[in-house]
Protein backbone atom coordinates (compact mmCIF):
# COMPACT_ATOMS: atom_id res chain seq x y z
CA UNK A 1 0.00 0.00 0.00
CA UNK A 2 1.47 3.30 -1.10
CA UNK A 3 0.28 5.81 1.33
CA UNK A 4 3.32 8.60 1.49
CA UNK A 5 2.80 9.31 -2.23
CA UNK A 6 6.04 11.86 -0.96
CA UNK A 7 7.73 12.60 -4.59
CA UNK A 8 3.76 14.67 -5.65
CA UNK A 9 3.46 16.62 -2.21
CA UNK A 10 7.27 17.81 -2.67
CA UNK A 11 6.53 18.70 -5.93
CA UNK A 12 3.54 20.67 -4.63
CA UNK A 13 5.87 22.08 -2.09
CA UNK A 14 8.27 23.21 -4.20
CA UNK A 15 5.35 24.94 -6.68
CA UNK A 16 4.36 26.74 -3.89
CA UNK A 17 7.19 28.05 -3.24
CA UNK A 18 8.58 28.92 -6.78
CA UNK A 19 4.86 30.74 -7.04
CA UNK A 20 5.81 33.09 -3.87
CA UNK A 21 9.59 33.76 -5.37
CA UNK A 22 8.22 34.77 -8.36
CA UNK A 23 5.34 37.44 -7.12
CA UNK A 24 7.78 38.62 -4.87
CA UNK A 25 10.23 39.19 -7.14
CA UNK A 26 7.67 40.54 -9.73
CA UNK A 27 7.27 43.31 -7.34
CA UNK A 28 10.62 44.42 -6.61
CA UNK A 29 11.22 44.05 -10.77
CA UNK A 30 8.16 46.56 -11.47
CA UNK A 31 9.36 49.30 -8.73
CA UNK A 32 13.26 48.64 -10.26
CA UNK A 33 12.00 49.63 -13.59
CA UNK A 34 9.59 52.53 -12.23
CA UNK A 35 13.09 53.90 -10.48
CA UNK A 36 15.10 52.96 -13.18
CA UNK A 37 13.05 54.95 -15.50
CA UNK A 38 12.34 58.18 -13.33
CA UNK A 39 16.20 58.45 -12.75
CA UNK A 40 17.43 57.99 -16.02
CA UNK A 41 14.42 60.68 -17.10
CA UNK A 42 15.55 62.85 -14.29
CA UNK A 43 18.64 62.76 -13.32
CA UNK A 44 20.12 65.26 -15.53
CA UNK A 45 18.68 67.76 -13.85
CA UNK A 46 19.40 67.29 -10.23
CA UNK A 47 21.73 69.77 -9.56
CA UNK A 48 21.97 72.52 -6.61
CA UNK A 49 19.99 75.05 -8.60
CA UNK A 50 17.40 72.69 -8.50
CA UNK A 51 17.54 72.09 -5.04
CA UNK A 52 17.80 75.86 -4.06
CA UNK A 53 15.47 77.52 -6.72
CA UNK A 54 12.40 78.49 -6.72
CA UNK A 55 9.60 77.45 -9.27
CA UNK A 56 10.29 79.38 -12.53
CA UNK A 57 7.80 79.30 -15.88
CA UNK A 58 11.49 78.34 -17.61
CA UNK A 59 12.48 75.17 -16.83
CA UNK A 60 16.26 75.79 -16.51
CA UNK A 61 15.73 77.56 -13.65
CA UNK A 62 12.90 76.19 -12.19
CA UNK A 63 13.74 74.62 -8.58
CA UNK A 64 12.24 72.44 -5.94
CA UNK A 65 13.35 74.63 -2.78
CA UNK A 66 9.76 75.66 -1.46
CA UNK A 67 8.17 72.13 -1.89
CA UNK A 68 10.93 70.73 -0.37
CA UNK A 69 11.02 72.68 2.66
CA UNK A 70 7.12 72.61 2.66
CA UNK A 71 7.05 69.28 2.66
CA UNK A 72 9.61 68.86 5.53
CA UNK A 73 7.48 71.68 7.48
CA UNK A 74 4.27 69.68 6.40
CA UNK A 75 5.21 66.40 7.96
CA UNK A 76 7.66 67.21 10.47
CA UNK A 77 4.01 69.00 11.60
CA UNK A 78 1.85 66.51 10.77
CA UNK A 79 4.11 63.89 13.07
CA UNK A 80 3.50 65.59 15.94
CA UNK A 81 0.54 65.51 16.23
CA UNK A 82 -0.53 62.31 14.76
CA UNK A 83 2.00 60.55 16.74
CA UNK A 84 1.17 61.33 19.98
CA UNK A 85 -2.69 61.32 19.21
CA UNK A 86 -2.57 57.64 17.38
CA UNK A 87 -0.55 56.10 20.36
CA UNK A 88 -2.67 57.86 23.35
CA UNK A 89 -5.40 56.29 21.05
CA UNK A 90 -4.62 53.44 21.04
CA UNK A 91 -3.37 52.58 24.26
CA UNK A 92 -6.73 54.11 25.32
CA UNK A 93 -8.73 51.76 23.77
CA UNK A 94 -6.04 48.48 24.70
CA UNK A 95 -5.55 49.17 28.02
CA UNK A 96 -8.17 51.25 29.45
CA UNK A 97 -11.39 51.14 28.48
CA UNK A 98 -13.72 48.00 28.57
CA UNK A 99 -14.30 45.71 25.87
CA UNK A 100 -17.81 45.96 24.85
CA UNK A 101 -20.27 46.61 22.15
CA UNK A 102 -19.04 50.18 22.16
CA UNK A 103 -15.67 49.27 21.75
CA UNK A 104 -16.56 47.18 19.11
CA UNK A 105 -18.43 49.84 17.27
CA UNK A 106 -15.25 51.79 17.87
CA UNK A 107 -13.13 49.56 16.13
CA UNK A 108 -15.39 48.56 13.11
CA UNK A 109 -15.49 52.32 12.64
CA UNK A 110 -11.49 53.22 12.83
CA UNK A 111 -11.08 50.55 10.21
CA UNK A 112 -13.81 51.59 7.91
CA UNK A 113 -12.34 55.43 8.34
CA UNK A 114 -8.38 53.83 7.46
CA UNK A 115 -10.02 53.13 3.91
CA UNK A 116 -12.21 56.19 3.09
CA UNK A 117 -10.86 58.17 0.18
CA UNK A 118 -8.46 60.69 0.95
CA UNK A 119 -10.43 63.39 -1.20
CA UNK A 120 -13.18 63.02 1.38
CA UNK A 121 -10.67 64.31 4.30
CA UNK A 122 -9.83 67.01 2.10
CA UNK A 123 -13.43 67.90 2.06
CA UNK A 124 -13.41 67.74 5.96
CA UNK A 125 -10.15 69.76 6.17
CA UNK A 126 -11.59 71.95 4.31
CA UNK A 127 -14.51 72.63 6.37
CA UNK A 128 -13.73 72.36 9.81
CA UNK A 129 -9.50 73.70 9.16
CA UNK A 130 -9.83 75.90 6.63
CA UNK A 131 -13.03 77.67 6.76
CA UNK A 132 -14.37 76.42 10.30
CA UNK A 133 -11.58 77.33 12.16
CA UNK A 134 -10.37 79.82 10.02
CA UNK A 135 -7.08 78.66 9.48
CA UNK A 136 -6.81 79.55 5.97
CA UNK A 137 -4.69 77.61 3.41
CA UNK A 138 -1.66 77.02 6.07
CA UNK A 139 0.77 74.66 6.92
CA UNK A 140 -1.42 73.98 10.21
CA UNK A 141 -4.85 73.68 8.37
CA UNK A 142 -2.59 71.23 5.67
CA UNK A 143 -0.99 69.15 8.59
CA UNK A 144 -4.23 68.77 10.69
CA UNK A 145 -5.99 67.34 8.00
CA UNK A 146 -3.50 65.20 7.32
CA UNK A 147 -3.54 63.56 10.57
CA UNK A 148 -6.58 63.38 10.46
CA UNK A 149 -6.40 60.63 7.36
CA UNK A 150 -3.43 59.02 9.36
CA UNK A 151 -4.83 58.53 12.56
CA UNK A 152 -6.90 55.42 11.88
CA UNK A 153 -3.25 54.08 10.50
CA UNK A 154 -1.49 54.83 13.27
CA UNK A 155 -3.84 53.57 16.01
CA UNK A 156 -4.78 50.11 14.17
CA UNK A 157 -0.96 49.46 14.26
CA UNK A 158 -0.04 50.92 17.75
CA UNK A 159 -3.37 48.81 18.87
CA UNK A 160 -2.11 45.66 17.33
CA UNK A 161 1.94 46.05 18.84
CA UNK A 162 0.20 46.24 22.23
CA UNK A 163 -1.87 43.50 21.80
CA UNK A 164 0.91 41.68 21.26
CA UNK A 165 2.30 42.09 24.52
CA UNK A 166 2.26 38.94 26.10
CA UNK A 167 -0.49 38.91 29.06
CA UNK A 168 1.82 37.13 31.41
CA UNK A 169 3.90 40.49 31.38
CA UNK A 170 1.16 42.60 32.49
CA UNK A 171 0.21 40.53 35.29
CA UNK A 172 3.72 39.65 36.19
CA UNK A 173 3.89 43.32 36.56
CA UNK A 174 0.75 43.99 38.48
CA UNK A 175 1.52 41.23 40.62
CA UNK A 176 4.72 43.27 42.23
CA UNK A 177 2.14 46.12 43.05
CA UNK A 178 2.88 48.45 39.94
CA UNK A 179 0.10 50.69 38.52
CA UNK A 180 -1.08 50.14 35.37
CA UNK A 181 1.08 53.07 34.12
CA UNK A 182 3.78 51.54 36.15
CA UNK A 183 3.53 48.69 33.89
CA UNK A 184 2.55 50.20 30.53
CA UNK A 185 6.22 52.56 30.90
CA UNK A 186 8.49 50.11 31.43
CA UNK A 187 7.14 46.75 29.76
CA UNK A 188 4.24 47.38 27.53
CA UNK A 189 5.02 50.27 25.08
CA UNK A 190 8.91 49.66 25.40
CA UNK A 191 7.94 46.09 24.06
CA UNK A 192 5.36 47.43 21.35
CA UNK A 193 7.53 50.31 20.75
CA UNK A 194 8.98 48.60 17.23
CA UNK A 195 5.37 47.97 16.07
CA UNK A 196 4.51 50.90 16.97
CA UNK A 197 7.07 53.08 14.92
CA UNK A 198 5.85 50.17 11.93
CA UNK A 199 2.94 51.54 11.78
CA UNK A 200 4.15 55.52 12.01
CA UNK A 201 6.93 54.73 9.28
CA UNK A 202 3.89 53.56 7.09
CA UNK A 203 1.52 56.38 7.91
CA UNK A 204 3.89 59.33 7.53
CA UNK A 205 5.64 57.21 3.93
CA UNK A 206 1.67 57.89 3.02
CA UNK A 207 1.38 61.10 4.30
CA UNK A 208 4.78 62.51 2.22
CA UNK A 209 2.96 61.53 -0.78
CA UNK A 210 -0.52 62.32 -0.70
CA UNK A 211 -2.09 65.06 -2.51
CA UNK A 212 -5.39 65.23 -3.34
CA UNK A 213 -6.65 66.08 0.25
CA UNK A 214 -4.06 69.26 0.24
CA UNK A 215 -5.08 70.57 -2.96
CA UNK A 216 -8.95 70.35 -1.26
CA UNK A 217 -7.79 71.99 1.02
CA UNK A 218 -5.91 74.73 -0.98
CA UNK A 219 -2.24 74.18 -0.81
CA UNK A 220 -0.91 76.06 -3.69
CA UNK A 221 0.61 75.16 -6.85
CA UNK A 222 3.11 78.12 -7.14
CA UNK A 223 4.85 78.81 -4.39
CA UNK A 224 7.69 81.76 -4.75
CA UNK A 225 8.63 81.85 -0.93
CA UNK A 226 9.77 79.25 1.76
CA UNK A 227 7.15 78.70 4.44
CA UNK A 228 8.15 80.38 7.70
CA UNK A 229 5.57 79.87 10.46
CA UNK A 230 2.69 77.18 10.57
CA UNK A 231 0.44 80.04 9.29
CA UNK A 232 2.20 80.38 6.34
CA UNK A 233 0.56 79.26 3.11
CA UNK A 234 2.95 75.66 1.39
CA UNK A 235 3.27 73.70 -1.03
CA UNK A 236 4.91 69.99 -1.22
CA UNK A 237 6.82 68.07 -3.33
CA UNK A 238 3.77 65.77 -4.80
CA UNK A 239 1.97 69.03 -6.11
CA UNK A 240 4.74 70.59 -7.11
CA UNK A 241 5.34 67.36 -9.18
CA UNK A 242 1.95 66.74 -10.60
CA UNK A 243 2.18 70.22 -11.59
CA UNK A 244 4.99 70.01 -13.56
CA UNK A 245 4.02 66.81 -14.90
CA UNK A 246 0.86 68.39 -16.12
CA UNK A 247 2.51 71.20 -17.99
CA UNK A 248 2.86 71.08 -21.69
CA UNK A 249 6.57 70.95 -22.24
CA UNK A 250 8.79 68.47 -22.60
CA UNK A 251 11.60 69.53 -20.29
CA UNK A 252 8.68 69.59 -17.50
CA UNK A 253 8.18 66.09 -17.87
CA UNK A 254 11.74 66.08 -17.27
CA UNK A 255 11.69 68.23 -13.80
CA UNK A 256 8.81 66.12 -12.67
CA UNK A 257 10.92 63.12 -12.80
CA UNK A 258 14.03 64.87 -11.26
CA UNK A 259 11.01 65.75 -8.60
CA UNK A 260 10.19 62.42 -8.26
CA UNK A 261 14.08 61.49 -7.20
CA UNK A 262 14.08 64.35 -4.49
CA UNK A 263 10.55 63.02 -3.30
CA UNK A 264 11.65 59.15 -2.92
CA UNK A 265 15.17 60.41 -1.46
CA UNK A 266 13.45 62.16 1.31
CA UNK A 267 11.20 59.17 2.08
CA UNK A 268 13.96 57.22 1.94
CA UNK A 269 16.01 59.57 4.65
CA UNK A 270 12.83 59.02 6.61
CA UNK A 271 12.40 55.86 6.70
CA UNK A 272 16.16 55.15 7.41
CA UNK A 273 15.90 57.43 11.04
CA UNK A 274 12.43 55.71 11.74
CA UNK A 275 14.07 52.32 11.20
CA UNK A 276 17.23 52.81 13.36
CA UNK A 277 15.38 54.38 16.05
CA UNK A 278 13.50 50.47 15.67
CA UNK A 279 16.13 48.69 15.80
CA UNK A 280 17.50 51.03 18.75
CA UNK A 281 13.99 50.40 20.57
CA UNK A 282 14.43 46.58 19.84
CA UNK A 283 17.83 46.33 21.43
CA UNK A 284 16.90 48.33 24.55
CA UNK A 285 13.86 46.55 25.31
CA UNK A 286 15.73 43.34 26.17
CA UNK A 287 17.86 44.61 28.42
CA UNK B 1 5.86 17.76 69.12
CA UNK B 2 7.14 21.25 69.75
CA UNK B 3 5.92 21.92 66.43
CA UNK B 4 2.46 20.87 66.18
CA UNK B 5 1.80 23.29 69.25
CA UNK B 6 3.55 26.33 67.93
CA UNK B 7 1.29 29.06 67.63
CA UNK B 8 -1.15 28.88 64.53
CA UNK B 9 -1.63 32.31 64.09
CA UNK B 10 -4.16 33.01 60.87
CA UNK B 11 -2.40 35.93 58.69
CA UNK B 12 -4.92 35.45 55.63
CA UNK B 13 -8.28 34.00 55.89
CA UNK B 14 -10.92 33.56 53.46
CA UNK B 15 -14.63 33.99 55.05
CA UNK B 16 -17.82 32.79 53.10
CA UNK B 17 -16.04 33.53 49.31
CA UNK B 18 -18.40 33.20 46.22
CA UNK B 19 -16.44 34.50 42.78
CA UNK B 20 -18.85 34.56 40.08
CA UNK B 21 -17.56 34.89 36.09
CA UNK B 22 -20.83 36.54 34.89
CA UNK B 23 -23.47 34.67 36.31
CA UNK B 24 -21.65 31.45 36.63
CA UNK B 25 -20.03 30.67 40.02
CA UNK B 26 -16.88 29.33 39.98
CA UNK B 27 -15.90 29.24 44.19
CA UNK B 28 -18.81 29.59 45.95
CA UNK B 29 -19.04 29.73 49.84
CA UNK B 30 -15.53 28.76 50.62
CA UNK B 31 -14.15 29.72 54.22
CA UNK B 32 -10.60 28.94 54.74
CA UNK B 33 -7.76 30.38 57.39
CA UNK B 34 -4.33 30.63 55.60
CA UNK B 35 -1.77 30.62 59.36
CA UNK B 36 1.60 32.70 59.07
CA UNK B 37 4.87 30.94 58.25
CA UNK B 38 3.15 27.70 57.23
CA UNK B 39 2.12 26.40 53.54
CA UNK B 40 -0.91 26.16 52.82
CA UNK B 41 -2.09 23.78 49.73
CA UNK B 42 -5.00 24.13 47.95
CA UNK B 43 -5.75 20.89 45.45
CA UNK B 44 -8.44 19.58 43.17
CA UNK B 45 -9.10 18.59 39.63
CA UNK B 46 -8.97 21.30 36.75
CA UNK B 47 -11.63 23.92 36.68
CA UNK B 48 -12.57 23.48 40.82
CA UNK B 49 -11.86 26.95 41.23
CA UNK B 50 -8.81 26.59 42.95
CA UNK B 51 -6.85 28.99 41.10
CA UNK B 52 -9.85 31.59 41.29
CA UNK B 53 -9.49 31.55 44.65
CA UNK B 54 -6.08 31.88 45.02
CA UNK B 55 -6.05 34.94 42.36
CA UNK B 56 -8.70 36.71 45.04
CA UNK B 57 -6.25 36.56 47.78
CA UNK B 58 -4.21 39.53 46.03
CA UNK B 59 -6.91 40.94 44.08
CA UNK B 60 -5.49 39.97 40.63
CA UNK B 61 -9.49 38.79 39.36
CA UNK B 62 -10.05 42.49 39.61
CA UNK B 63 -8.31 42.34 35.99
CA UNK B 64 -10.99 39.86 34.86
CA UNK B 65 -14.01 41.91 34.04
CA UNK B 66 -16.56 39.70 34.13
CA UNK B 67 -15.33 38.11 37.83
CA UNK B 68 -17.79 39.40 40.69
CA UNK B 69 -16.79 38.50 44.39
CA UNK B 70 -18.84 38.25 47.34
CA UNK B 71 -18.04 37.52 51.01
CA UNK B 72 -14.59 38.57 52.30
CA UNK B 73 -11.18 38.13 52.46
CA UNK B 74 -9.15 39.08 55.61
CA UNK B 75 -5.58 40.51 55.70
CA UNK B 76 -4.31 40.42 59.48
CA UNK B 77 -8.14 40.98 59.89
CA UNK B 78 -8.41 43.64 57.77
CA UNK B 79 -11.17 43.08 54.92
CA UNK B 80 -9.26 43.68 51.38
CA UNK B 81 -11.88 44.37 49.35
CA UNK B 82 -13.33 47.25 52.12
CA UNK B 83 -13.77 50.39 49.37
CA UNK B 84 -10.55 52.38 50.82
CA UNK B 85 -8.14 49.49 50.29
CA UNK B 86 -5.81 50.03 46.96
CA UNK B 87 -5.53 46.84 44.96
CA UNK B 88 -1.88 48.20 44.36
CA UNK B 89 -0.80 48.37 47.87
CA UNK B 90 -2.29 44.90 48.63
CA UNK B 91 0.01 43.33 45.75
CA UNK B 92 2.77 45.05 47.17
CA UNK B 93 2.95 42.77 50.47
CA UNK B 94 1.09 39.66 49.17
CA UNK B 95 3.46 38.71 46.17
CA UNK B 96 2.63 35.82 43.67
CA UNK B 97 4.27 33.58 41.31
CA UNK B 98 2.46 32.17 38.11
CA UNK B 99 2.29 28.88 36.22
CA UNK B 100 4.42 29.39 33.59
CA UNK B 101 7.56 31.38 34.25
CA UNK B 102 6.86 34.68 33.44
CA UNK B 103 10.84 36.58 33.78
CA UNK B 104 10.58 39.94 31.89
CA UNK B 105 12.09 40.20 28.65
CA UNK B 106 14.72 42.55 30.60
CA UNK B 107 17.93 41.36 32.21
CA UNK B 108 18.25 39.44 35.61
CA UNK B 109 19.42 42.30 37.52
CA UNK B 110 16.38 44.56 36.07
CA UNK B 111 13.83 41.86 36.50
CA UNK B 112 14.43 41.42 40.23
CA UNK B 113 15.37 45.43 40.79
CA UNK B 114 12.20 46.61 39.25
CA UNK B 115 9.52 45.74 41.87
CA UNK B 116 12.02 48.06 44.70
CA UNK B 117 12.62 50.63 42.25
CA UNK B 118 8.71 51.24 41.59
CA UNK B 119 8.05 51.24 44.97
CA UNK B 120 10.81 53.82 45.94
CA UNK B 121 12.93 51.38 47.31
CA UNK B 122 15.88 53.62 49.47
CA UNK B 123 18.33 51.51 50.50
CA UNK B 124 21.22 49.41 47.99
CA UNK B 125 19.04 48.02 45.17
CA UNK B 126 22.55 45.83 44.51
CA UNK B 127 22.00 44.23 47.78
CA UNK B 128 18.44 44.03 47.53
CA UNK B 129 18.71 41.98 44.18
CA UNK B 130 21.80 39.65 45.72
CA UNK B 131 19.79 38.89 48.65
CA UNK B 132 16.60 38.03 46.48
CA UNK B 133 18.45 35.59 44.54
CA UNK B 134 20.03 33.88 47.34
CA UNK B 135 17.07 33.54 48.99
CA UNK B 136 15.86 32.18 46.22
CA UNK B 137 18.69 29.77 45.64
CA UNK B 138 19.38 30.74 42.50
CA UNK B 139 22.60 33.92 42.94
CA UNK B 140 25.06 31.31 42.27
CA UNK B 141 23.70 29.99 39.03
CA UNK B 142 23.36 33.67 37.66
CA UNK B 143 25.57 35.84 39.57
CA UNK B 144 27.97 36.01 36.92
CA UNK B 145 25.12 36.75 34.04
CA UNK B 146 23.02 39.82 36.18
CA UNK B 147 23.17 41.39 32.63
CA UNK B 148 21.84 38.83 30.75
CA UNK B 149 18.35 38.79 29.26
CA UNK B 150 16.06 36.73 31.41
CA UNK B 151 15.27 34.83 28.83
CA UNK B 152 18.25 32.99 28.37
CA UNK B 153 17.54 31.10 31.56
CA UNK B 154 16.46 27.93 31.95
CA UNK B 155 12.84 26.92 32.08
CA UNK B 156 13.47 26.47 35.82
CA UNK B 157 16.10 28.91 36.34
CA UNK B 158 13.29 31.46 34.88
CA UNK B 159 10.58 30.31 38.03
CA UNK B 160 12.96 30.91 40.58
CA UNK B 161 13.98 34.10 39.08
CA UNK B 162 10.22 34.89 39.48
CA UNK B 163 10.33 33.78 42.86
CA UNK B 164 13.30 35.81 43.60
CA UNK B 165 11.73 39.14 41.75
CA UNK B 166 8.42 38.61 43.98
CA UNK B 167 10.56 38.30 46.96
CA UNK B 168 12.81 41.55 46.21
CA UNK B 169 9.31 43.76 46.86
CA UNK B 170 9.71 41.64 50.69
CA UNK B 171 6.23 40.47 50.76
CA UNK B 172 4.44 38.71 53.82
CA UNK B 173 2.75 36.31 52.09
CA UNK B 174 3.77 34.43 48.66
CA UNK B 175 0.45 33.07 46.42
CA UNK B 176 1.95 30.18 43.89
CA UNK B 177 -0.24 28.99 41.01
CA UNK B 178 0.79 25.54 40.00
CA UNK B 179 4.47 26.78 40.10
CA UNK B 180 6.57 23.49 38.94
CA UNK B 181 3.80 22.17 36.60
CA UNK B 182 5.63 23.36 33.70
CA UNK B 183 9.05 22.43 35.04
CA UNK B 184 10.68 19.00 34.92
CA UNK B 185 11.08 16.92 37.95
CA UNK B 186 14.67 17.94 39.16
CA UNK B 187 13.54 21.81 38.74
CA UNK B 188 10.48 20.90 40.94
CA UNK B 189 12.00 19.37 43.68
CA UNK B 190 14.72 22.17 43.61
CA UNK B 191 11.54 24.89 44.17
CA UNK B 192 9.83 22.36 46.65
CA UNK B 193 13.26 22.82 48.69
CA UNK B 194 13.55 26.66 48.08
CA UNK B 195 9.87 26.18 49.73
CA UNK B 196 10.85 24.68 52.80
CA UNK B 197 13.37 27.39 53.22
CA UNK B 198 11.02 30.75 52.40
CA UNK B 199 7.82 29.31 55.11
CA UNK B 200 10.97 30.02 57.82
CA UNK B 201 10.25 33.92 56.94
CA UNK B 202 7.18 33.66 54.32
CA UNK B 203 3.67 32.32 54.73
CA UNK B 204 3.18 30.16 51.17
CA UNK B 205 0.10 29.12 49.68
CA UNK B 206 0.63 26.95 46.87
CA UNK B 207 -1.97 25.70 43.56
CA UNK B 208 -1.36 22.73 42.54
CA UNK B 209 -3.08 19.68 40.74
CA UNK B 210 0.14 17.11 41.83
CA UNK B 211 -1.10 15.73 45.03
CA UNK B 212 2.14 14.64 46.05
CA UNK B 213 3.53 17.66 45.79
CA UNK B 214 0.66 19.05 48.46
CA UNK B 215 1.20 16.06 50.58
CA UNK B 216 5.48 16.47 50.39
CA UNK B 217 5.43 20.48 50.66
CA UNK B 218 2.28 21.87 52.98
CA UNK B 219 1.08 21.64 56.75
CA UNK B 220 -2.90 22.25 55.74
CA UNK B 221 -4.54 21.60 52.55
CA UNK B 222 -7.66 22.68 51.04
CA UNK B 223 -9.40 19.95 49.10
CA UNK B 224 -11.89 21.78 46.29
CA UNK B 225 -14.18 20.30 43.89
CA UNK B 226 -16.39 21.81 41.66
CA UNK B 227 -16.09 24.99 42.95
CA UNK B 228 -16.95 24.23 46.87
CA UNK B 229 -14.58 23.12 49.33
CA UNK B 230 -14.89 19.64 49.90
CA UNK B 231 -12.62 19.43 53.29
CA UNK B 232 -9.73 21.30 54.88
CA UNK B 233 -7.38 20.42 57.51
CA UNK B 234 -3.95 19.18 58.55
CA UNK B 235 -2.23 18.13 55.77
CA UNK B 236 -1.48 14.81 57.20
CA UNK B 237 -4.60 13.98 58.28
CA UNK B 238 -6.39 15.20 54.97
CA UNK B 239 -3.82 12.60 53.33
CA UNK B 240 -4.39 9.73 55.59
CA UNK B 241 -7.70 9.47 57.39
CA UNK B 242 -9.72 12.13 55.34
CA UNK B 243 -13.39 12.77 56.98
CA UNK B 244 -14.83 13.06 53.63
CA UNK B 245 -15.13 9.93 50.62
CA UNK B 246 -14.48 12.04 47.86
CA UNK B 247 -11.25 13.29 49.41
CA UNK B 248 -10.15 9.76 49.80
CA UNK B 249 -11.53 9.36 46.12
CA UNK B 250 -9.18 11.69 45.29
CA UNK B 251 -6.28 11.65 47.31
CA UNK B 252 -5.99 7.64 46.65
CA UNK B 253 -6.14 8.73 43.09
CA UNK B 254 -9.32 7.15 42.10
CA UNK B 255 -10.27 9.97 39.87
CA UNK B 256 -8.73 13.38 38.92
Amino acid sequence: MKTTNLTARQRKAYLFRLICAAISWMGIGLLAILIFHVTSKGISWLDWQFLTGFPSRFPERAGIKSALVGTIWFISMTACFSIPLGTAAAIYLEEYSRKGPLGYLIEVNIANLAGVPSIVYGLLGLVIFVRGMELGRSLLAGSLTMTLLILPIIIIAAREAIRAVPNSIRLAAFALGATRWQMLRFHVLPQALPGILTGVILALSRAIGETAPLIMIGALTYVAFVPEGPLDAFTVLPIQIFNWASRPQEDFHHIAATGIIVLLAVLFFMNIIAVSIRHHAEKKGKV
Amino acid sequence: MSKQTQSLLTLLEAVGVTIYYSDKPAVQEISISVPEHHITAIIGPSGCGKSTLLRAFNRMNDFIPEARMEGQILYKGNQLYAPGVDPVDVRRRIGMVFQKPNPFPKSVFNNVAWGPSINRYEGNLNERVELSLRKAALWDEVKDRLNDSAMTLSGGQQQRLCIARALAMEPEVILMDEPCSALDPVSTARIEDLMFELKKTYTIVIVTHNMQQAARVSRFTAFMEGGMLVEFGATKQLFTRPVNKRTEDYVSGRFG
